[in-house]
């Protein structure tokens, strides 16, 4: 299980002569991945979300607050101590064709992980290839025909079947996928998907999905939760299918009614919520974030920055003042 | 596409017929242009010149009292100088010392220049800001004032001694390139997948940086053999070194001072024999550096 | 204004590209009608083509890859694939607006937006530069941004969204009334997304033109599209009203595809990959359909015959299959 409280984070953007400028990425952010569950992250870009995913797979340091993988608080060690914990959190990048090195084949590609934990676990050179073999096989892919290739010679969506090979590797506890499928064909994305959804099952790994795409969040763990943010700040968060079907925050509403509406197949949602204004980092400070943007502000709205809570009738945390059910989603034409 | 590799076949296996791969590829690759073949040839022309050239002609040139200054002829292709010795002898003769010295000063130059680059760009921090100020010093040196105040000191007498000065004056421009190369290396996505299994610096910077850098390495150390080439010519030329040793700038200078190639015909072979090899040498380097990018990459090297 | 719209009727397309295995077809006997005033939108994954049947339009198809048969006739201007030198030049932009994929990389890094509207407008002998400006400006304001603003902005001073928006202008400042734009969302988000998509909408009524929008994402065609045409390894198989399309898919390959689309509500297990992977230049079949390796009403005929594109009834489907059942 992996959860994080209060989680901060600050970019200090240097260049200008004179005082740099801050960029809040994080500001306070609790969550909590159970051990084989599903969460998902969405917003939009720049709020904050893959920042997010790049500190729990390590690869981000965070300035305040706290994250504990298995109950081993992270904060409380040392920088070489952390490493094997954030091991058992692997990244899948978006992009396949960075993540793959183009000078090296498969074969190389997972030989380097494979031999080090064969070196640590004292197993003989046969363990090795015979673990490749499973991997690749986990992945769908055939080791036969694969291992021998460069990156160059696989399409896009076995190159993400590579990436996740790898991450397999050293048997990770949670696989964090950031926009994991965005660069991938339209008609093998749900391959990918469904192969994520798959080890989840067979294997018993989580995953932190991070995508402004909710539909594919949903289909990957429909029974995890959904983490809407924005601007560094969790603004609702609950059971997936509850937040599709009933946002109470404004944000999450606009969010939803941005989703292309297959017309002839859907009919468009009851009550589309449009933010008027284009997003703004330099936006005010106080009060609600989303203020500025959001067609249903009232006046407390200016003054106080609500948080994420649990209020009467509304099955979902959210950070709203005026909490409102919305039906803002297309149905399909079938569900009339 | 076949597969050629077999997960059984084990790690040692599998490694040799990567090799084997690799060379194929290579020959691929340089077969591809005729001109490339053009400047392996002409390199390997060149390195034959300097390991065999000096073992098969005798220690002290023959001289011929009655062809002194000669233009060129049957006998002398490249005509004689004011000692009757012929000419080719002596670039032939001259070529060890050259290609010995650029070839050090390669090697120095790349590896000192790699190694400072890579480590560098990958710790950054307060070694990269230190070793990168070391840089910008060394940049700012003037190299050839320095050169002549040291030859005042130093007789050069040995190509080795010449190398090792000439590399340690021409590393920071491979340094700063490859730091660069480095920085913009360790975002990508492979290099973070590395850190997030866990594998060792070592294994990072010596499996996944260096092979993505390889065309650049190569690339800079044939330019810097150019760069070494002119160099030590140019410093012999000036007659600020002895005239004893065997180098194509001590023939230039002669040439020009001595034979008085400027005025009299008859010295020209003199002065454009090591000039022709020095223009010989750049065109093969330039026509093999062509290929280096297609050579390092697998997918340039496959197609 | 708004009868301006011209038409453009693209027959027997045909682009080829010169590979080392010889001239392989990057998209094959492609015919398609712009309705003049209509929105079509081309839906197709990586190696389908649509990117090439785009550049045809402004017979920009750069070498090794030649336009090898077939014409493009855009009303007012006649046949594209004949014209050459200063002709097309002048063509590209006058009359034909080009958005490029997100406008990530089209604008240049060195020069500001103003700048880069000027070297336009004299790249087209505009006289009158300052109405080339505020025409920008209105076109900018339109699209709800500052435009001084953004007119005296470098390209990384725009966000993804912006620079889409800057895309658009300079595709439209010139009064093309044919505008093409290639994924005009890609690595956008959602909120932008929309936003950009509700621009295209708007300026396209207001402006009276015939819009052809390429995308590889199904929404995008169904948020603004009249018309889809759907493309797989450089042919056209299915193409008709976009309602029409979504609603009752005929070709095998737009079935799969809209089935594979994970969606918001509903059963889950619904969705279902397509198998295989699409083909690229080197493994599209020679001979038979396109398709067929991935198809689940394969046939016999289908390995050797390419199935020729029918319409009926406003619609048009090239498969052995789906003409089978309709005679049946």
């Amino acid at each position: 299980m992996i959860t994080g409280t209060g989680v901060v984070k600050t970019f200090k953007q240097r260049g200008k002569l004179l005082g740099a400028r801050e960029v809040r990425a994080l500001r306070g952010v609790d969550f909590t991945i159970p051990k084989g569950g599903a969460a998902s992250f969405i917003g939009e870009s720049g709020c904050g979300k893959t920042t997010l995913g790049r500190i729990i797979a390590g690869l981000e340091t965070y300035d305040e607050g706290e994250i504990a993988i298995d109950g081993v608080s992270m904060s409380s060690l040392k920088p070489k101590q952390r490493q094997p914990h954030f091991r058992k959190i692997q990244m899948i990048h978006q992009d396949p064709y960075s993540a793959l090195n183009p000078t090296r084949t498969v074969h190389q590609t997972l030989h380097a992980p494979l031999s080090l934990r064969a070196r640590q676990t004292g197993r003989s050179r046969a363990w090795i290839d015979e673990r490749a073999a499973e991997v690749l096989t986990l992945v769908g892919l055939d080791p036969g025909s694969v291992l021998s290739r460069y990156p160059h010679q696989l399409s896009g969506g076995m190159r993400q079947r590579v990436v996740i090979a790898r991450a397999l590797t050293v048997d990770p506890e949670m696989l964090v996928a950031d926009e994991a499928v965005s660069m991938i064909d339209v008609s093998l994305r749900l391959g990918i998907l469904a192969l994520l959804k798959d080890l989840r099952e067979r294997l018993g790994v989580s995953v932190l999905f991070i995508t402004h795409d909710v539909a594919t969040a949903r289909y990957i763990g429909d029974d995890g939760e959904l983490y809407v943010i924005y601007r560094g700040q969790v603004v609702e968060r609950g059971p997936v299918d509850t937040i599709i079907t009933d946002p109470v925050h404004p944000y999450t509403q606009s969010l939803l009614s941005a989703i292309p509406v297959l017309h002839g197949l859907e009919r468009p949602g009851e009550e589309p919520v449009v933010p008027l204004e284009s997003l703004d980092e330099s936006q005010a400070d106080h009060g609600c974030l989303f203020a500025r943007r959001c067609p249903f502000r009232g006046e407390r709205c200016a003054q106080e920055r609500p948080l994420l809570q649990l209020t009467e009738g509304v099955p979902q945390e959210h950070a709203c003042f005026y909490p409102q059910r919305r039906s803002v989603i297309a149905r399909p034409m079938s569900e009339v | 596409m076949s597969a050629t590799l077999i997960p059984e076949t084990g790690a040692g296996t599998a490694a040799s017929a990567m090799r084997r791969n690799f060379w194929r590829g290579v020959w691929r690759v340089m077969r591809r242009k005729p001109s490339r073949m053009a400047g392996v040839v002409i390199l390997i022309g060149f390195v034959l010149m300097a390991v065999v050239g000096p073992m098969v002609l005798p220690e002290h040139l023959p001289s011929n009292p009655d062809a002194l200054t000669r233009p060129p002829s049957w006998d002398h292709w490249f005509g004689t100088d004011p000692q009757g010795r012929d000419v080719l002898a002596l670039v032939i003769k001259g070529s060890r010392y050259v290609l010995l010295t650029a070839a050090v000063t390669a090697l120095i130059t790349v590896v000192v220049g790699t190694a400072i680059g890579l480590y560098s760009g990958f710790k950054r921090g307060r070694w990269d800001t230190v070793l990168m100020r070391l840089t910008d010093m060394k940049l700012t040196i003037p190299g050839l004032p320095l050169l002549l105040v040291l030859a005042t000191v130093w007789q050069f007498g040995s190509p080795w001694q010449m190398g090792l000065v000439l590399g340690l004056l021409g590393w920071g421009g491979v340094a700063r390139a490859v730091r660069s190369q480095t920085l913009s290396l360790r975002e990508r996505g492979f290099i973070e997948a590395a850190r997030g299994l866990g594998l060792s610096t070592t294994h990072i910077i010596g499996r996944e940086l260096l092979p993505s850098m390889a065309p650049y390495i190569a690339m800079n150390m044939l330019i810097s053999v150019t760069g070494a080439v002119y160099s030590q010519v140019g410093l012999f030329f000036l007659g600020v070194l002895p005239y004893e040793s065997d180098n194509w700038g001590v023939m230039l200078n002669l040439a020009v001072f001595q034979a008085g190639a400027m005025i009299t015909p008859y010295a020209l072979g003199y002065l454009l024999a090591p000039l022709l090899a020095i223009l010989l040498l750049t065109l093969g380097i330039v026509l093999v550096v062509d290929a280096m990018d297609e050579i390092f990459n697998p997918r340039l090297r496959e197609e | 204004m708004v009868d301006q719209a011209p038409g453009v009727r693209i027959d027997g397309l045909t682009v080829v590209y010169k590979t080392p295995a010889g001239e392989l077809p990057a998209v094959r006997g492609v015919s398609l009608t712009l309705e003049p005033g209509s929105i079509t939108g081309i839906v197709g994954e990586s190696g389908s083509g649509k990117s090439t049947l785009a550049l045809s339009l402004l017979n920009a198809v750069q070498p090794p890859g030649r336009i090898a048969a077939g014409s493009v006739e855009i009303d007012g201007l006649g046949d594209v694939v004949g014209l050459a030198g200063e002709q097309l030049r002048k063509a590209r932009g006058k009359h034909i607006g080009y958005v490029f994929q997100a406008a990530q990389n089209s604008l240049n890094p060195l020069k500001t937006v103003g700048k880069q509207l000027l070297d336009l407008g004299r790249s087209h002998g505009v006289e009158d530069l300052r109405g080339l400006v505020r025409e920008a400006q209105e076109l900018l304001a339109r699209m709800g941004l500052d435009g001084a603003r953004v007119l005296d902005s470098h390209q990384h001073e725009l966000s993804g969204g912006m620079r889409q928006r800057v895309g658009i202008m300079l595709a439209l400042v010139l009064n093309a009334h044919v505008v093409v734009l290639d994924e005009p969302t890609t690595a956008l988000d959602m909120i932008t997304q929309a936003n950009i998509l509700k621009i295209v909408r708007e300026v396209h009524a207001e402006r009276g033109l015939t819009t052809l929008v390429i995308t590889h994402d199904i929404g995008v065609v169904a948020e603004v599209a009249d018309r889809l045409a759907v493309m797989y390894g450089g042919r056209l198989v299915e193409q008709g009203p976009t309602r029409k399309v979504l609603g009752a898919p005929r070709h095998p390959y737009t079935k799969g595809l809209i089935r594979a689309i994970p969606r918001l509500t509903g059963d889950i297990g619904e969705a279902r990959a397509l198998p295989g992977r699409p083909p690229t230049l080197a493994t599209v079949p020679k001979e038979g359909c396109v398709f067929r390796e991935r198809c689940e009403l394969r046939m016999d005929v289908c390995d050797t015959v390419d199935p020729d594109a029918v319409t009926h009834g406003g619609r048009t489907v090239a498969c052995h299959a789906v003409s089978v059942k309709e005679h049946a």
